[in-house]
This record gives C-alpha cells, sequence and structure tokens, in this order.
C-alpha cells in the first residue's frame, strides 16, 4: 500500500514541523519570562563594568527591542535556518552545535551499541531460572546506581586502578570506552529487563506452542518468532532511551571531561546564553520527532498488522 | 515448560561477552614515551570554553592563570612583593606620581615574529580600555574607568619607550602591570583578530610568552609548545633561554577526584584547585603547595541599606553571635585558617595582625547589644522582635554553592538562632541573583575577592566602589581609601589599611570567615615548579624525570 505509507509518512512530517515550532516557541518563551538580565549574567556577577557598556552591548544583542519583535525575528532567522550568537562564545549557534555534536553522537551512539549488545548477552546468556535471578540483580544494580557514581567507579578501577584506559587522553577511542559504558549500564540493563519479559510472554503464546509442536527448534522459534514479538516493545523503549543517553551526557561528559552538547548545554544555562538554549531546545525537538518517526515506521515493519491501514497506529 | 535455548545460542552469547571483555582489555595499548619533555597540568578550569580566555576582558583567576604561557609582562613580581625587569629593563616613577616611564627590552619578539615595542604596548593598553573588549577586570586594575578614572593612557615616546599617564596618583599599577592580565597580544591579532580574543586558540592567543599556544580543544585541552626564540625571562627567574619543557599539556578535568586520581595513577604531572579535603588521601611521592591567597578573605557583606544591619549594635551582635573557628576547621580539614581581617595575611604592605588578638565570638555581649537596640520580646519561635517585627536578615547566595560553603552557613545560621536572630537563606541562579543584587535589596551575601593590592579594598568599602555590597557610603572611609591608593610609602601604606582594617573591625561591613588556600599537587618527577604570589604554578623552568 505505498499510497497510504506516503500519505502517512507525509501527516507525520508535518506533526514533526508542529513540534518544533512548538517547542521553539516554548523555549523562547520561558527564556523570556524568567527574571535576570542576561547582560548581567554574561559579563560575571562581579564584573565591573560601567552601565553604558552594558546598555551598548544589550542594543548589540537586540535584548532591548520588544518581546513580539523579538520573537517574530527569531522565527524569520529560524525559517532560514540561522539559529543565532550565542552570547557566550561569540560564534554562531549553528557552528557551536556542529562542533560538539560529532563528539555527543560518538558517546551515544557506542553507548547504544554496548547497551543493545550488553542488552542482547544479559538476555540470551540467562536463561535458566538461577541465572535470569542473578542476572535480573545485577540489571538493577545498574539501572539505579547514579551515572556519576557508576562513571567515578569505572575511572577508579579501569583507569587509576588497572590503567587500562586514558583520562587525560583525548580525542581517541580508547578514551570513548569507558564513558560509553557509564552510558550504556543503566540503558542495558531496562532494555534487557523489558527484552526477557517479552520473550517469555512470547513463548508463552499458543503460536509458540503450535510452533514447538510441529517440531520447530528453541533457536528458531527465537529468531523466527519470539525475538520479533519481543522486540517490539524494546524498539519503543530503545526510541525512548536514546533521549535519556543524550541527557546522561551532560553528567559523563563532566566526569570524563569530554567536550560535547551535553556540557555546552549545561553551560548555556548557568550562563543564560539564550541562543545556544534556544538552539539546544530546538536540537532536542527535532531529534526526538525523529526518532518517534523512526520507531514507528519500524514497528510498521516488525508488525505487518500496521500496515494495512486498518490497525490504529 | 518454556522454550529452552539450544547450547549454540548460549555459546553464542558467552563469545558475544567475551568479544566486549576483549574489546575493552584490547585497547591496553602502552603509550610511547619520547625523549620529549612533557608535562600535563590538569585544572577544574570548566568556564574557559564560555569566552575566558583573553585575560584582558575575562575577570576569572583561571584566565590568568594558564595564559601565563603565552603572555609576558611588562615587570615581574617576586614572593615578596618587589618588582623585577622583565619585559621593561627600568622604570621611572615621576615626582607627583602622574606619570610611569617604561625603557623596553629591543630584544623581543611576538610568536608570530611581530616586533615588541611601545608601539605593541600602547595597542595593548588600547585594546584593554576599549569599550568593545567590555573588560571587566585589566581595565579596573589600572585604574581606568569609562566614566572617569585615574588612567589617562599610554604613549610611544619612541621605539622603546612607552609611558603611561594618570589624573590622580596610582600606587598599583606597577603591580597591575605584572600580571598576565595586562600581558601582550601581537599588534597583527589585535588588529585582524579582535573578535576571537575570547574564545582563543592557535594564532588568537598570540603573546612573546614561553610557550606557544599550539592546540586548544575547548573544555578538554590546551596544548602549550615551547618558543625556542624564548631569551626574556624575568631577571628573577632562575632559568633562562628557551623553557626545557616541550610541552605543556593543560588538560581541564572538572572533577576534582578525577584530578588527584589522574595524578596518583601518573597520568598527570601536576593537579591545581585540589579541595581540602583530597590533600590528605594523597601519596607520599606527591608534595602539595598551599598558598593563602592574598586579599578579601571569604566573607560576609552586611547590606547597612536595608533591613536590620542600618544599626551597627546588630551589625556587632552579628558578628560576636557565631563561632566559626570549629567549623572552618572542620570543614576544611585544617587547611584554611580563619579569617580575621578583611585583609588576607599574605596581602603586601596591609595586613594588621592585631586583629587576631580580639575576642571573635562573645554571646552575652551580642545579645546585650541587641537587647540595647531594642530587639527585647521573643516570638512563639524564640526569635527576638521589635515592635512586632522579628530580627531576621536575608542571605543571597548564587549558584552552584559549594557544599562546604553551605555547611559553615547551616553552622552561622544556627548559632544566631541562639541569640534570637533569624538568618533566611536564598540560593539563587546567577541571573535571579543579579535582580537582587543590584538594587541591593538583600541583608547578607558572601565571596571572596583574592588580589595582590590592598587596593582592591577600594571597590568593596568605597561610595563608589562597584562591589560596594554593604551599601558604605562613608567620606572618611573614601579619604582613607583615596590616599591609601596614591600612597606609594609602603609604610605609610601600611598605617592607612591598618586603620581600615580597625575601622571595619568596629563598624561591621564585612565580615571575615576564612582565607581560602590555592591548592597545587604536584608528582616528584616534577622539579623547577615555581608559584606567584597567588599560588599559580609557574612551568617556565620545570623539568620532568622521565618515569
Amino acid at each position: 500500500m505505498p499510497g497510504a505509507s506516503a500519505r502517512w509518512l507525509l501527516g507525520r512530517l508535518g506533526g514533526l514541523l508542529l513540534v518544533v515550532w512548538g517547542a521553539a516557541t516554548a523555549g523562547f518563551l520561558a527564556l523570556t519570562l524568567i527574571p535576570g538580565d542576561p547582560v548581567d549574567v554574561m559579563l560575571g556577577v562581579q564584573a565591573q563594568v560601567s552601565e553604558q557598556v552594558k546598555a551598548q552591548i544589550r542594543a548589540d544583542w537586540g535584548l532591548d527591542d520588544p518581546p513580539l519583535a523579538r520573537y517574530l525575528q527569531y522565527l524569520g532567522r529560524l525559517v532560514t535556518g540561522d539559529l543565532g550568537e550565542s552570547y557566550q562564545l561569540r560564534q554562531s549557534v549553528s557552528s557551536v552545535i556542529g562542533e560538539q555534536l560529532p563528539a555527543t553522537l560518538q558517546l551515544t551512539l557506542l553507548a547504544l551499541a554496548f547497551a543493545l549488545s550488553l542488552a542482547a548477552i544479559a538476555t540470551l546468556a540467562a536463561r535458566g531460572r538461577r541465572s535470569t535471578r542473578i542476572v535480573s540483580l545485577v540489571e538493577l544494580t545498574a539501572v539505579s546506581s547514579p551515572t556519576f557514581w557508576t562513571g567515578l567507579v569505572l575511572i577508579a578501577v579501569f583507569v587509576f586502578q588497572l590503567g587500562w584506559f586514558p583520562i587525560a587522553e583525548t580525542g581517541s577511542l580508547r578514551a570513548l570506552v569507558l564513558p560509553a559504558l557509564t552510558l550504556a549500564l543503566p540503558v542495558a540493563g531496562i532494555i534487557s529487563q523489558v527484552l526477557r519479559q517479552g520473550l517469555d510472554a512470547a513463548s508463552a503464546q499458543p503460536f509458540a506452542t503450535t510452533a514447538i509442536a510441529r517440531g520447530l527448534g528453541g533457536g528458531r522459534l527465537l529468531l523466527r518468532h519470539t525475538l520479533r514479538h519481543a522486540a517490539a516493545d524494546s524498539v519503543t523503549l530503545v526510541g525512548y532511551l536514546v533521549g535519556t543517553l543524550i541527557g546522561g551526557a551532560v553528567l559523563v561528559e563532566t566526569v570524563f571531561a569530554r567536550p560535547g552538547l551535553g556540557r555546552v548545554t549545561l553551560r548555556a544555562i548557568i550562563d543564560r546564553d539564550l541562543p545556544v538554549v534556544l538552539g539546544i531546545i530546538l536540537l532536542a525537538a527535532v531529534t526526538f520527532a525523529l526518532l518517534n518517526l523512526a520507531v514507528d515506521v519500524l514497528y510498521r515493519w516488525i508488525d505487518p498488522r500496521l500496515r494495512t491501514g486498518s490497525a490504529a497506529t | 515448560m518454556p522454550a529452552r535455548y539450544p547450547r549454540s545460542l548460549r555459546t553464542a552469547g558467552a563469545v558475544a561477552a567475551l568479544a566486549i571483555a576483549g574489546l575493552l582489555a584490547g585497547c591496553t595499548a602502552a603509550s610511547s614515551e619520547g625523549d620529549q619533555q612533557s608535562l600535563t597540568y590538569a585544572i577544574e578550569g570548566a568556564n574557559l570554553s564560555a569566552g575566558h580566555m583573553d585575560p584582558h576582558s575575562s575577570q576569572l583567576d583561571v584566565s590568568a592563570l594558564v595564559q601565563r604561557a603565552v603572555f609576558d609582562s611588562l615587570v615581574a613580581q617576586d614572593l615578596d612583593g618587589s618588582f623585577q625587569p622583565w619585559l621593561a629593563e627600568k622604570w621611572e616613577i615621576s615626582e607627583d606620581q602622574l606619570h610611569y616611564e617604561f625603557t623596553l627590552r629591543e630584544d623581543v619578539t611576538f610568536h608570530d615574529g611581530e616586533p615588541f615595542n611601545a608601539d605593541a604596548v600602547v595597542a595593548n593598553f588600547e585594546h584593554v580600555t576599549a569599550p568593545e573588549t567590555a573588560s571587566a577586570q585589566a581595565a579596573s586594575m589600572i585604574g581606568y574607568s569609562a566614566d572617569g578614572g585615574s588612567y589617562l593612557g599610554a604613549e610611544a615616546v619612541d621605539e622603546f619607550t612607552v609611558r603611561f599617564d594618570f589624573s590622580t596618583p596610582y600606587a598599583p599599577f606597577l603591580q597591575a602591570v605584572s600580571t598576565s592580565q595586562l600581558g601582550f597580544y601581537s599588534p597583527a591579532v589585535l588588529d585582524e583578530k579582535a573578535d576571537e580574543l575570547k574564545t582563543g586558540g592557535p594564532g588568537i592567543s598570540v603573546g612573546t610568552g614561553p610557550f606557544v599556544l599550539s592546540e586548544y580543544t575547548p573544555d578538554q585541552e590546551i596544548v602549550y609548545t615551547a618558543n625556542p626564540d624564548y631569551d626574556w625571562a624575568p631577571e628573577s627567574a632562575e632559568h633562562s633561554g628557551a623553557s626545557d619543557l616541550d610541552e605543556l599539556v593543560v588538560r581541564i578535568l572538572p572533577e576534582p577526584s578525577v584530578r588527584t586520581g589522574a595524578l596518583a595513577s601518573g597520568e598527570v604531572q601536576v593537579a591545581g584547585n585540589v579541595t581540602p579535603s583530597t590533600v590528605g588521601s594523597l601519596g607520599d611521592d606527591i608534595t602539595v603547595n598551599s598558598v593563602e591567597l592574598p586579599g578579601l578573605p571569604y566573607s560576609l557583606y552586611l547590606n547597612q541599606n536595608n533591613g536590620v544591619f542600618a544599626d551597627v549594635k546588630v551589625r556587632q551582635a552579628f558578628q560576636l553571635g557565631f563561632d566559626p573557628q570549629d567549623a572552618v576547621d572542620g570543614i576544611f580539614f585544617g587547611q584554611y585558617p580563619r579569617a580575621w581581617s578583611i585583609l588576607g595575611p599574605t596581602t603586601p604592605d596591609s595586613y594588621d595582625s592585631s586583629l587576631e588578638q580580639r575576642p571573635a565570638v562573645d554571646v552575652d555581649r551580642a545579645n546585650e547589644l541587641l537587647d540595647a537596640a531594642g530587639w527585647t520580646e521573643r516570638d512563639a519561635e524564640g526569635y527576638r522582635t521589635k515592635d512586632g517585627e522579628r530580627l531576621s536578615a536575608r542571605w543571597i547566595a548564587y549558584t552552584p554553592i559549594p557544599d562546604d560553603r553551605a555547611s559553615l552557613a547551616d553552622v552561622i545560621q544556627s548559632d544566631l538562632k541562639g541569640i534570637g536572630f533569624a538568618i533566611v537563606r536564598e540560593a539563587l541562579e546567577p541571573a535571579a541573583y543579579n535582580e537582587q543584587y543590584g538594587p541591593k535589596t538583600f541583608d547578607i551575601t558572601d565571596w571572596g575577592f583574592s588580589g595582590v593590592d590592598a587596593d582592591l579594598l577600594r571597590s568593596h568599602l568605597h561610595t563608589d566602589g562597584f562591589q560596594n555590597a554593604s551599601g558604605l557610603s562613608d567620606p572618611a572611609i573614601d579619604t582613607l581609601l583615596e590616599d591609601a591608593v596614591a600612597t606609594s610609602d609602603p609604610t605609610e601604606r601600611a598605617a592607612l589599611y591598618t586603620e581600615l582594617q580597625q575601622w571595619n573591625a568596629e563598624n561591621v561591613a564585612i565580615v571575615p570567615l576564612y582565607v581560602p588556600s590555592m591548592i597545587t599537587a604536584f608528582s616528584d618527577s616534577v622539579t623547577g615548579l615555581t608559584f606567584d604570589l597567588y599560588g599559580r604554578p609557574l612551568f617556565y623552568g620545570v623539568q620532568v624525570q622521565g618515569s
């Protein structure tokens, strides 16, 4: 049904634009309404700068225009793809994000790869009752440990004690492993729990019994039937968890002293660097909307019932 | 019975687990040690990336700290407070103290090959005072103000002579030009890249220093490499010529335990901003250098234009009503001494040690003072009242508030409750803090302000002081501060500052609490490391023994 699918996709893309506009507006409103002069923050709490210079900076950034005018200017620039210029970093927001994005992407992608592998291992390796118990305990620990603490423990053991990984080295794959693992552990714990539950539920269903009765082996049953069932839940979850990976990057980037969007976001919020904060809000909105879309597309692929058009989305 | 999984799948899981473990372990390649002398210095400095790489415009200590590698000064200040020739061979101060004339070295060149001369000096001072630079610190250090300060300007007398003019005598000038805040950029950079100085980087942070900034990854590291042509160290330096270190890596590690861990495990050789709590855990092969910061200790500022602190008796009672000694000792592991005066003991030519004899805490006297001030009733919660109003002061602090300062505030709050004095604390993020700080709608706020010259009191106590959080306006105090800044004789100056410190002890505009120290730890492999008056490490002249 290509026509229905195309219409469905168009509708979803229109929704995506709405989400981005909504995020841009909400972000702008929030930043306009909170008290405090960004110029004061920009210069530092104890800075000695005359009112004249402050007024000049305010005029330079258009901060003394009425809010509605600023909102319209802002939307106008957004349409042309211009995110504005950072107050603090004195460069365009697109290049700030562009410079930091690769570091965060590397981190989150490797973390996702670790998380999925660890989840798969935990699910597949532990299928007996006792091993499931042990693995569940490990999962629970991984999920409930604060990222910050996990990172510090990993550093203490693998960097300071064993010396396997560097902390003062930058840019190498070696330096990426521990931060990615820190981010991956809690996520792996959640995914494997959900995956195992899904597998158990699926293998208890009549079709599984039928398949086994027809002589299908356990491995083929898992690969062709039950895993597919269980994966449906996990896909939604992974989509959501990628979002938390980006959020978790703030702490991990600080502990491991890595560059990246997480730290830029934190600084931008503390320094009231409005253009950067807005740029990152938009990036987050677009990312989540795209992830949602990807999850839905994957769903339709995994579950053929959704493609008939009669099933609810 | 649930489906059993075949052995092959379980094996696959185990293989995958082994593969991951292998990937983790396989990354253990030994890092190669060349003949190169390389040193890594770990700092906290996370906010350098927020446009603070230019010491001319930044007010952060960390900017001056790291960029010292790149920027030299006209004069050098010794640990005893005296001044030595550096980029200036000699200098003369006119009898009326309104003109400073510096004779510059003729053999100095910038990293980009530009000559260092009087024009370069003038261009740099023009950059510091230009409105576009919006200098938060450097301009004020030379007495410049857009609304008319002492500083009038710099002028090239001839190729290697430069003169500075002042409208009123300004004694801290030599000290100011000894700092990296007033270091020198290549004039070519000032011309072509003025917009990028705050962001900094190779080809932008270009000075005359012993190191060249060669690589910069914001929030991660700055790599400085030796300047092979360097031959103009201060006379007082023990080393001469190019630096023995081929490479100085400043690594930004915001988490204190990671900094000290990296030092203990040998990944870095020097760690800065070491916290008092981690000093004790460092091993025997680590040396700890702790330098008490000169300037204003960490203090509370009592706003006398708002609420209960208008009455001097209430301010005196506040000061006598709590005992920070045990709290300071405990919270800072004995690393930071209790402060007795509004100047730290290491501030050159000014500290009044007689204040250490004054009684620090006297609850009975505090109660008498409050009774005398009319706060005689008590409400249901035990706080004092007058005409139905509770004796209460609002303390605003800007976030992030370090845990140790929060603990200290707890102690103060609970001690003062004992004399019926309510302290209401508010933690505000910087923008919200400014909303209150600007119009001075608070009773108490807090900070420490390090600086080598006691003149920093002027910004805190003068009617026009930009950090006059106490809301003080006293013509006699203004005169004292103005006389002190215009006096270059050390004994006379010390007498004036003694008078100011005594006055504050009696009138309690500022309540000093503790003297912070700059704590730096370094491994035994490092030799020749020296520190300036602020406790900042100086890497010129350092050698590293191969590990």
